[in-house]
C-alpha cells in the first residue's frame, strides 16, 4: 500500500463495501481514475461507477470530499435547474442537498415555473458527511488519499483523433503509478493556484489545504501543449454568529413547505419548523471609504486577471457602482454552527481592514472574524479544446470537469463532473461517447457554451443562456433526462427509472383525461363557479384548456370531476404547469428540431480550415480554426459565421444520428463489437431491487 | 413502454429523437431565378402548405395537376382574386422534389411588378413565409437530396444572394430606415436584458420592480411604433420606374428636404445655400403601393452660373414630362396681406408650370413652423374662396407637421393617375422585412399577455420579438444580453 496513504474511515463506514473497497485499492489498474474530490470529482466518480466502470477517486484529503468551499448554499435561479438535472441523471447533489438543507426556498415563485429556482442553505458538515458516505459505500468505486504528480502518456492511437494518449497517473512522493485509459481531472482552483490577502500571496487553491498540482500544471501546459488562461475568484470572511446583532437586520424566512431538490425524495431531512432563517443587511458609505483606503494594500484587486462580473468582491462592486447601498446576506453555516457567512462581502484586503470594513455595517458593529476572506487566482484550461463529452480533443482518454474548465459554482461543476464521468466510463467500457443537446437540458447548454465559445470570465449558469427555457424547466428535468439516462446513457438506476416512468405515465394519462372532458363555456361556469372564461367562445372547451386559465387549479377541476381526475391529484402542480406551457413549447418545437438537426451534423476535428478548397473568407476560416466547432450547429452559433459559410461547410459534415459529435469520433474509431456492458450492470441492479422489494 | 413514449412526445420532451414528420416545418417561398429583369421568373414554394398555395393561387379547387407536369393557369391573388399573371405551375409532391418536401413552382413573367405581386400574394397565405438565405439548400441537404458536390455550387449562389443583401442592408443602414430598425433592435435588447436581469438576479440583488415598469412603457411604445410603421403605406424605395412625380419651385424653398422625407433617406444634399441642387435627382419610390419615380430639381431662377443654368433648363424639361408636379413654395415668400395669397400662388404656378393642368399638380407650402398658427387658418379660408387653384398642403419638412395630410392627398392623386391595381408591389426585401416586423409585433403582444402571471413566458415574447427583428438587423446573442445586464446592474449574489 505504498502507492497512496490508506484511507481512514470512520467506524460506521466499515461495512462489507468498505472491505471490498479496500481490496480494490490494491489494484494498480482502473477503468476510470478521477483526480479531485470536489463537486465535479465526486459526481464524476459516482457517475463513472454507475455506468459500470471500476473507478478510483484520488483526493488529497478524504475529510474534504464534498466540502462547500465558499457559500453554504445550493441551487438558485438557473443553478437550481442544474441540480435538478444532475439529480434526474441519478447524481448525488440533489439528494445531498435534501439531506443537508436547513433553509429551503423556491426563488422566483412569482415569475413563472420555467424560472423557478430551487435553493437551500446547507449545513456544511452534514453535506460532506452525506457525500462521503455515498461514495465510500458505492459499488465499483475506490477512494484513496494522495496527490497526483504527473500523467502517464503514450503514443496516440492513430485510429482516433488526438496527438497524445493517457495511460495512467503517477502519484507524488514516490507513490507509484496507477494505470487507466480514462482519466478525469477535476482539480478546481489548484492548477497554479495562488491565494491573495492584502499584499501577501501564497501558493494554493483553498485556504488550509496544501498547494498541489504543480506537476500536473507542467504536464498540461508544457508536455501536452494545452492552452490555459487565468481567472480569479474570492470568498468572504466567516463571522462569529454571537457577535452579530441580528436585531438590526431584515429577517428572511424559508418556505413553510420545503420542496426537495431530488425527484426521489418526498420530503427534506430538515423538518419545516426546524429550518433556520437568513438575514439581510446593507453596506454603508463607511464601507466604501474603507474599500478606497485599502486599495494600496490590496494586490488582488490590481491584478489584470479576469474576475466574474457577477458575484464580484465588495471592492469591485464599490469601484464599479460607487455611492450605492449593496445587499449583504447573513447566511447560517449549519444547524449547530457558530459561524455566519456574509454573502456579498467577498474581499481580499488585509484582515485588519476587513474587520474595520465589516464594523462599518450597523449589525456587525461588534463582529469578530473567524477566518478572513481571501482571493484565489488559478489557471483554467481553455474549454474550446474539449469535445462536447468533455474529453480533450488532443489527448485520448483525458477528461476535464469543473472549475478547471473556467466555470464557477458547485452546480456547474457537478453537472460537468457527472457528464465527464458518464463518458469516461463509457469510453473505458468501449461504448461510444454521448453529448447532451441544448434543446434538452441546461447541462447541454453549459457544455455547449464552454466548448463552443470558450470563457472570458468564470462561467456561471443563468436561465437567460438557455434559448429553450420554457421547455427546460426544473419541474420536468426527470421527464427530460431520466429515461434517456437509463435507456441510452446507462447512468440511472432501475428504481429511479421506474419512478420516472410511473410519473410520466401518470401525467400522460391525466392530460388525456383532461383533454377528454369537453364542455361549453356556459357549462364550465356552472361547474366551476365564476371565472374569467370568455363569453363569446362558442366551441367546446377541454379541461386542458380550462386549466390554462389563471384562476383554475387542477385541484379545482378534480373536485368537479372526482371520478376522472382524483387519481392524479399527486401531480396537481406539475399538471397545471404542463397545461400552461405546452402551447408555448409547441411553438418552439420547430426551432428545437432545426437546432437538433444541425447538432447532428458533425464536423471532422482534423479539418484544416485554412486549406479547405471552398470559398470561405479568411475571417471565417480564422473563426472556424480558432473555435473548431464539433458540429454544424455549434458553427452556426459562432459570432461572425455567415449563412453562406454554413452552406459551404455542409459539404464536409458527416451525417449521423441524433446523439451527435460522438459519431464523428466513432467514425474514425470504428464501432466496437462489445455492446452495452452498462446494461448488464443495470440488470444486476434490477435484480437487487427486486429482492429488496420482495 | 408505450405510455412513456406517447406521453413524452405529447409533452415535446422527446428531445432525443428526431421527429420524422416534415409537417412541423414552415412552408417557405422565394424567387429562385436571379433578381432583376428577366424574361421568365421562377418562384419556388416548399413545405407542407405548398399544395394549399398552389390551389389558391392557380384556382385549382378540385384536381391537382399531374406531378412534374407544366400546366398553364391564370394566377390570382388568393384574397382579392385579382389577376396577377398567366404562367406555368408545376406540382412536385414530396419526396420527389428538390427539397424532398411537397413543392410548387410558378413560372411567371419576369417583370418586377409581376414577381412582387406573386410573392406578396404568397406571403398573405397562412403558414407561408419568405425563405431565409440558403434555406432551400439546407432543406434539400437534410432530406438527402443534394449531391455534396452540388452544395458548393449552391453555396456560391447563396453567397451572391447574401452579398447582395449585405450591400442592400448597407445602403439601408445609411438611411433612416436602417437607423429605425437598429434603434428598435437596441431598445428591445435593452428591455429584454432588464427583464432577464429581473428574472435571474432580482432575488438577492437590488433590482427593483421599477425596472419592469420601464420595460412596460418601452415595449408598448415600440409596439405602437412598429405597428404604425407597418400600416404606413409609404413602403420605401422600389425597384422599377412608375408614375413620374417632380418636385419643383424656386430656390431654397425646401424641395430637397421634401424629397428626402418622401424617400426616407438623405438622397439629395440639403443646405441653406440657394442653388444647392443643380441637376435632376431621381429615385424610384413606392407610395401607397404605387410605383413612383420621384425627381428633385434645381430651383428655378435666372442665374449667370452656367452649370446652374443647365440645371434649371433640365428642371423645366422634367416638369414638362411629369405626370404630377409638386410645386413647393416657402412661407417666407407669402405677402403680408394674406388676402393676396391666391394671387401670389397663381403667379408662382405660372412661373413654375407655364402650361399647367390642375390635375397635374399639387401645391406645397413649406416651413409651416415659421408661420403663426392663426395665419394658417386664414390662408385656408382665403383659398376656399378661390376654387381656381390646385389643392394646397401646408407642412413643415423640419418638424413634419402637416405631412400626414399631404401624403394622403398625394396618394389619392397618384392612385387616380395610376389606376393600375397590379402595380401594388413592395420590393422583395420589404416583403421579408414586413413578415419579420409583423412577427415582432405579434410576439410583443405576448409580453403583455403574461406580464403579471408568468414573467418567463412574457420574456419569451420579447425574446422572439428580438429574434424576428434580428433577422433584419443581425442576431442578438445571449452574451450581448448579459453584457447589458452587467452594464446596467450591480449583480452581487
Amino acid at each position: 500500500m505504498s502507492l497512496a496513504r490508506r484511507l481512514l474511515v470512520r467506524q460506521h463506514f466499515l461495512s462489507d463495501c468498505f472491505v471490498r473497497a479496500a481490496s480494490n485499492a490494491a489494484r494498480l489498474k482502473y477503468d476510470v481514475v478521477v483526480v479531485g474530490g470536489g463537486h465535479a470529482g465526486t459526481e464524476a466518480a459516482a457517475a463513472a461507477a454507475r455506468t459500470g466502470a471500476e473507478t478510483l477517486l484520488i483526493t488529497q484529503k478524504i475529510q474534504t470530499i464534498g466540502a462547500l468551499s465558499c457559500n453554504p448554499s445550493l441551487g438558485g435561479v438557473g443553478k437550481g435547474q442544474l441540480v435538478r438535472e444532475v439529480d434526474a441523471l441519478d447524481g448525488l447533489m440533489g439528494r445531498a442537498g435534501d439531506r443537508a438543507g436547513i433553509h429551503f426556498s423556491i426563488l422566483n415563485r412569482s415569475k413563472g415555473p420555467a424560472v423557478w429556482g430551487p435553493r437551500a442553505q446547507i449545513d456544511r458538515g452534514c453535506y460532506r458527511e452525506f457525500i462521503q458516505s455515498e461514495l465510500l459505500n458505492m459499488p465499483r468505486l475506490t477512494v484513496i488519499e494522495g496527490s497526483v504528480e504527473d500523467l502517464l502518456l503514450s503514443a496516440a492511437d492513430p485510429e482516433q483523433p488526438g496527438k497524445h494518449k493517457v495511460t495512467g497517473v503517477r502519484m507524488a512522493n514516490g507513490g507509484g503509478e496507477i494505470l487507466s485509459g480514462s482519466i478525469i481531472l477535476t482539480t478546481g482552483t489548484f492548477l497554479s493556484g495562488s491565494l491573495f490577502m492584502g499584499q501577501t500571496t501564497s501558493p494554493g487553491g483553498r485556504m488550509g489545504d496544501p498547494p498541489s498540482c504543480a506537476g500536473l500544471s507542467h504536464c498540461l501546459r508544457e508536455v501536452l501543449g494545452l492552452k490555459v488562461g487565468r481567472l480569479r475568484t474570492g470568498t468572504p470572511p466567516r463571522l462569529v454568529k454571537d457577535t452579530v446583532d441580528f436585531s438590526l437586520t431584515e429577517l428572511h424566512l424559508p418556505d413553510s413547505k420545503p420542496v426537495p431538490f431530488s425527484f426521489v425524495n418526498k420530503h427534506t431531512q430538515c423538518k419545516p419548523e426546524e429550518q433556520l432563517p437568513c438575514h439581510l443587511t446593507y453596506t454603508t458609505p463607511g464601507v466604501d471609504k474603507v474599500v478606497r483606503e485599502s486599495l494600496n494594500v490590496n494586490s488582488h484587486i490590481h491584478q489584470d486577471t479576469r474576475g466574474p462580473r457577477y458575484c464580484p468582491s465588495i471592492e469591485s462592486r464599490v469601484l464599479r457602482f460607487p455611492g450605492r447601498q449593496h445587499q449583504v446576506w447573513l447566511e447560517p453555516e449549519g444547524l449547530t454552527s457558530d459561524l455566519v457567512y456574509p454573502q456579498g462581502l467577498s474581499m481580499t484586503m488585509p484582515p485588519e481592514l476587513q474587520l474595520r470594513l465589516l464594523r462599518e455595517i450597523p449589525a456587525l458593529r461588534r463582529v469578530e472574524i473567524r477566518m478572513a476572506g481571501y482571493g484565489v487566482q488559478y489557471d483554467f484550461v481553455c474549454p474550446t479544446q474539449l469535445f462536447p463529452w468533455l474529453q480533450m480533443k488532443n489527448v485520448q482518454g483525458l477528461f476535464l470537469a469543473g472549475q478547471i474548465n473556467g466555470t464557477t459554482g458547485y452546480e456547474e461543476a457537478a453537472a460537468q463532473g457527472l457528464w465527464a464521468g458518464v463518458n469516461a466510463g463509457r469510453i473505458a467500457l468501449s461504448l461510444p461517447p454521448m453529448s447532451l443537446s441544448r434543446t434538452e437540458s441546461y447541462i447541454g447548454v453549459l457544455i455547449d457554451d464552454l466548448v463552443g465559445r470558450g470563457v472570458t470570465e468564470p462561467y456561471r449558469m443563468f436561465t437567460s443562456r438557455a434559448e429553450f427555457r420554457t421547455a427546460l424547466r426544473p419541474d420536468n428535468a426527470d421527464l427530460r433526462l431520466t429515461p434517456r439516462g437509463f435507456e441510452e446513457v446507462g447512468c440511472v438506476s432501475w428504481q429511479r427509472y421506474q419512478e420516472a416512468v410511473r410519473v410520466s405515465r401518470g401525467l400522460g394519462e391525466a392530460l388525456s383525461a383532461l383533454q377528454s372532458i369537453t364542455l361549453s363555456s356556459f357549462q364550465w361556469r356552472e361547474k366551476l363557479g365564476h371565472f374569467s372564461i370568455s363569453e363569446t367562445k362558442s366551441t367546446l372547451i377541454s379541461g386542458k384548456e380550462v386549466l390554462q386559465y389563471k384562476d383554475v387549479s387542477f385541484d379545482l377541476l378534480a373536485s368537479a370531476f372526482p371520478d376522472i381526475l382524483s387519481p392524479y391529484l399527486e401531480f396537481s402542480e406539475r399538471l397545471k404547469i404542463e397545461a400552461v406551457y405546452q402551447p408555448h413549447c409547441e411553438k418552439q418545437r420547430q426551432e428545437m428540431e432545426r437546432m437538433r438537426k444541425e447538432e447532428s451534423l458533425a464536423l471532422p476535428q482534423d479539418i484544416d480550415y485554412f486549406s479547405l478548397p471552398v470559398s470561405l473568407s479568411d475571417e471565417v476560416r480564422e473563426i472556424l480554426d480558432r473555435a473548431r466547432p464539433s458540429t454544424l450547429g455549434a458553427a452556426t452559433r459562432l459570432p461572425g459565421i455567415t449563412p453562406a459559410a454554413i452552406i459551404h461547410l455542409l459539404r464536409f459534415v458527416t451525417k449521423v444520428g441524433v446523439t451527435t459529435g460522438e459519431a464523428a469520433y466513432m467514425q474514425v474509431r470504428g464501432p466496437k463489437p462489445d455492446c452495452w456492458r452498462g446494461a448488464s450492470v443495470h440488470e444486476r441492479d434490477r435484480e437487487k431491487a427486486t429482492v429488496v422489494q420482495s | 413502454m408505450f405510455f412513456v413514449t406517447g406521453w413524452r412526445s405529447a409533452l415535446l420532451i422527446n428531445v432525443t429523437r428526431l421527429c420524422k414528420s416534415a409537417s412541423s416545418e414552415d412552408t417557405i417561398f422565394a424567387l429562385s431565378s436571379g433578381q432583376g429583369r428577366c424574361g421568365v421568373a421562377v418562384v419556388r414554394v416548399s413545405g407542407p402548405a405548398s399544395v394549399d398555395a398552389l390551389r389558391s393561387m392557380a384556382g385549382l379547387t378540385r384536381r391537382l395537376p399531374a406531378p412534374r407536369t407544366a400546366l398553364l393557369r391564370r394566377l390570382l391573388h388568393p384574397h382579392s382574386k385579382e389577376l396577377l399573371d398567366r404562367g406555368l405551375v408545376l406540382w412536385f409532391p414530396g419526396p420527389h422534389s428538390f427539397t424532398g418536401e411537397d413543392s410548387v413552382e410558378f413560372h411567371i413573367h419576369g417583370g418586377p411588378a409581376v414577381i412582387n405581386g406573386i410573392l406578396q400574394a404568397l406571403g398573405s397565405l397562412p403558414r407561408l413565409r419568405p425563405a431565409e438565405a440558403g434555406e432551400f439548400t439546407r432543406r434539400a441537404f437534410h432530406a438527402g437530396k443534394l449531391d455534396l458536390t452540388e452544395v458548393e455550387g449552391m453555396g456560391d449562389l447563396i453567397h451572391a444572394e447574401t452579398e447582395a443583401q449585405r450591400r442592400q442592408a448597407l445602403r439601408q443602414m445609411a438611411g433612416d430606415l436602417g437607423q429605425l430598425y437598429n434603434d428598435w433592435s437596441l431598445q428591445l435588447k435593452q428591455s429584454l436584458a432588464h427583464v432577464e436581469a429581473f428574472i435571474d438576479f432580482s432575488e438577492g440583488d437590488l433590482i427593483e420592480d421599477g425596472v419592469l415598469y420601464e420595460v412596460d412603457v418601452a415595449v408598448s411604445q415600440l409596439r405602437v411604433e412598429v405597428e404604425k410603421h407597418l400600416s404606413d403605406e409609404r413602403k420605401g424605395e422600389r425597384l422599377r420606374s412608375g408614375v413620374q412625380v417632380v418636385i419643383a419651385g424656386s430656390t431654397n424653398v425646401g424641395k430637397s428636404s421634401l424629397f428626402n422625407i418622401l424617400c426616407q433617406r438623405p438622397a439629395a444634399i440639403v443646405s441653406p445655400v440657394a442653388g444647392t441642387t443643380r441637376d435632376v435627382v431621381e429615385t424610384p419610390l413606392d407610395i401607397g403601393g404605387f410605383p413612383v419615380l420621384l425627381s428633385d430639381t434645381a430651383g428655378l431662377r435666372d442665374t449667370c452660373d452656367c452649370v446652374e443654368r443647365e440645371g434649371v433648363h433640365r428642371a423645366r424639361q422634367t416638369v414638362e414630362q411629369a405626370d404630377l408636379t409638386l410645386v413647393v413654395i416657402d412661407t417666407a415668400q407669402l405677402p403680408q396681406d394674406l388676402l393676396m395669397v391666391p394671387g401670389l400662388l397663381s403667379r408662382y404656378l405660372k412661373m413654375v408650370l407655364p402650361n399647367r393642368k390642375d390635375e397635374q399638380c399639387l401645391l406645397v407650402l413649406n416651413k409651416r413652423d415659421l408661420l403663426p398658427k392663426s395665419h394658417i387658418a386664414v390662408i385656408q379660408r382665403v383659398l376656399q374662396q378661390n376654387p381656381g387653384l390646385p389643392p394646397l398642403s401646408i407642412l413643415s419638412c423640419h418638424n413634419k407637421e402637416g405631412l400626414e395630410d399631404f401624403l394622403t392627398l398625394l396618394q389619392d392623386r397618384i392612385k387616380t393617375l395610376c389606376g393600375d391595381p397590379l402595380a401594388s408591389s413592395p420590393s422583395l426585401t420589404q416583403t421579408r422585412h414586413r413578415t419579420h416586423l409583423q412577427k415582432c409585433v405579434d410576439a410583443l403582444a405576448q409580453y403583455y399577455q403574461y406580464r403579471d402571471t408568468d414573467l418567463a413566458l412574457a420574456a419569451e415574447g420579447l425574446r422572439s420579438g428580438l429574434t424576428s427583428l434580428g433577422r433584419i438587423t443581425g442576431k442578438v446573442g445571449a452574451e450581448e444580453i448579459l453584457d447589458v445586464i452587467f452594464r446596467d446592474f450591480c449583480i452581487g449574489k
